[in-house]
């Protein structure tokens, strides 16, 4: 748990959220019943070699205060060895599958938030070659994340500062954190159609490819990721590249270098 | 800063996982050998036996414990305040149900010669949701106050069922009917002065008793009770306690809290809004996620306040947007 940034604010050295293991992580059912079985043998193959492992964190709130939000670390670089790709699913969402991280040259260490469309487990897993670790955190929801309208589809001007993209890097924590103003609207809510972020790319100076993430509808509204990086990328140049399912295409650059803006 | 933000996907409170995980502790009575008692065949009456207490001449309060909506409470964490006229009583907030409605006319109608009329003081649900018991009579807040209350009246129905059970039966959303505006008013006799603010929410309303110099703050104050954020605008609501710094009431009822007759809850609200503010914006600073801020905790000095953490809770993911915007560049778009 070195890579969290908890304890840098007063008093955060004792966090009030900790990642749950065995039955807690996944509301407590002993019979690996629902929908993970499924989810399993769709997403991480049938014969797939998988494990609970406490080595991957996944820190959440215990209940959502607002179901359009709700904000997830996922922490694996305790894990030994080099992390393919870390696999997201909501056990009980209409869009099971939330994103698939491959965390290429940057560290296995993801920040998000996602809709809730009732309670459940969210899963983290990670594939280490043919190995899969499965990290989980169970929150409880009132619902309705997913089909209810985003809030900006109700404005008129929803259009203005579409797009928009925010970004900083900590050189010296290695953190990068981006922004992106969009709708995230899932398609489920009545006459809205589905407009959503499909993928996003950090590239180094060069434009080859640090990390890149595939993403789905269930990305919150205006959705902010937080990513982690070695110390060599994080005191460089980084260009931001994400596309939605509508073919827009944004893109941003910021820059970790001594005395840049 | 977001408009009136609460909507039917928020859960009012940091709480839900206790309110909405089933529990087997009830099933051990059937265990073996155990007797069985009688069932009775309906639930019984829940009551909040309010206790009004009559802080200043005719100012009657029923303090609320200062927590989260939560089962053990019912919803009985707001302060409620009765004011003693020739026509009856003028309340100030219904409570958060029709039971705890029905408690309070019952008070104003043995003790007060009756309900005057009703003022809702904002459009969180707490203030309100006892309005049913009160359809009857004339119920006022401010334009912006009725307003929300009929656009989100649903939704915190449905979050308060969830969370507060049988504590809800019967309940519906009842918004007020008429509307008030800021100024002087006079119901059967007594001298009040209403001002029309806003910070805590988009319309908060603040009374001024003149006859005993009472202040009834509403949500603008909060004293020993975490303040709520979720609609909040920081520097909206400073600017609010100045005017409210201005007034020197002989004494104060906060919206959650104690009665004082001292400026504790105009000092500690101002404190608890910009320690908050200043936590967040250094966190957001720091390039932290908005989970790792929510596990921080709140500022040390306010940890032990009522309703915290879980108030904390609510104010990161309700205003992170906020301090995020503030700490990354524009650094790109379309």
């Amino acid at each position: 748990m070195g890579a969290l940034l908890t304890s840098l604010l007063p008093g955060g050295d004792r966090p009030l959220i900790l990642p749950a293991t065995g039955a807690a992580a996944v509301g407590g059912d002993p019979f690996d019943s629902g929908m993970w079985p499924l989810h399993r043998e769709a997403y991480l193959g049938k014969e797939a070699r998988w494990s609970n492992d406490p080595a991957i964190a996944v820190l959440a709130p215990k209940a959502a205060e607002n179901s359009a939000h709700v904000p997830f670390l996922i922490d694996a670089t305790a894990l030994p060895g080099r992390v393919d790709e870390i696999l997201v699913t909501v056990d009980y969402s209409p869009f099971a599958h939330a994103m698939t991280f491959r965390p290429g040259r940057a560290l296995p260490f993801l920040g998000f938030a996602v809709k809730y469309e009732v309670a459940g487990a969210l899963r983290a897993s990670a594939r280490i070659g043919q190995d899969w670790h499965v990290g989980a955190a169970w929150v409880s929801a009132l619902g309705g994340g997913c089909s209810a309208p985003s809030v900006a589809h109700a404005r008129p001007d929803w259009q203005l500062g579409f797009g928009e993209m925010r970004a900083r890097i900590w050189p010296e924590t290695g953190r990068l954190r981006v922004n992106i103003r969009h709708p995230q609207d899932t398609g489920l809510a009545d006459g809205v159609a589905a407009h959503f972020l499909t993928e996003l790319f950090l590239l180094d100076a060069d434009g080859a490819e640090i990390a890149a993430l595939d993403l789905f509808e269930p990305l919150e509204e205006n959705p902010s990721l937080t990513f982690l990086l070695p110390q060599d990328l994080a005191r460089g140049e980084v260009t931001i590249r994400a596309r939605d399912n509508l073919g827009n295409g944004f893109r941003g650059k910021v820059s970790g270098a001594e005395g840049a803006p | 800063m977001s408009p009136i933000s609460l909507h039917r996907r928020d859960a009012l409170v940091g709480m839900a996982a206790a309110a909405l995980t089933p529990t087997t502790a009830g099933l051990s009575t059937f265990g073996l050998g155990a007797t069985f008692a009688p069932v009775p065949a309906r639930a019984k009456t829940r009551r909040y036996d309010l206790r009004p207490v009559e802080v200043a001449a005719g100012v009657w309060m029923i303090e609320g414990a200062r927590e989260v909506f939560a089962p053990a409470n019912g919803g009985a964490i707001v302060n409620i305040v009765l004011l003693e006229t020739r026509q009856g009583a003028v309340v100030i907030d219904t409570g958060s149900t029709l039971g705890m409605g029905a408690e309070i006319r019952a008070f104003a109608d043995d003790r007060l010669g009756g309900v005057a009329t009703v003022v809702n003081t904002h459009h969180h649900p707490d203030h309100w949701f006892g309005n049913g018991a009160f359809a009857d009579r004339q119920i006022v807040a401010l334009p912006q106050t009725a307003a929300a209350c009929a656009q989100y009246g649903q939704d915190f129905a449905a979050s308060l069922y969830a969370i507060l059970g049988p504590w809800m039966s019967g309940t519906s959303p009842l918004p007020a009917s008429g509307t008030t505006e800021a100024g002087e008013a006079r119901i059967g006799g007594r001298a009040l002065r209403l001002l029309a603010l806003s910070g805590h929410t988009q319309a908060d309303l603040a009374i001024l008793d003149q006859d005993s110099g009472t202040l009834i703050a509403g949500d603008l104050l909060f004293l020993d009770r975490a303040p709520s954020l979720p609609d909040a605008d920081y520097g909206i609501w400073l600017k609010a306690l100045d005017r409210l710094a201005q007034l020197q009431p002989s004494g104060t009822v906060p919206g959650h809290g104690g009665f004082h007759r001292s400026s504790a809850a105009l000092a500690q609200t101002r404190a608890y809004l910009e320690a908050t503010r200043a936590r967040l914006t250094q966190a957001a600073d720091l390039g932290l996620a908005p989970i790792e801020a929510m596990s921080a905790g709140p500022a040390p000095a306010f940890a032990a306040l009522g309703a915290n953490p879980e108030e904390y809770l609510r104010s990161v993911i309700h205003r992170w947007a906020d301090h995020e915007t503030e700490a990354l560049p524009l650094v790109g778009g379309l």
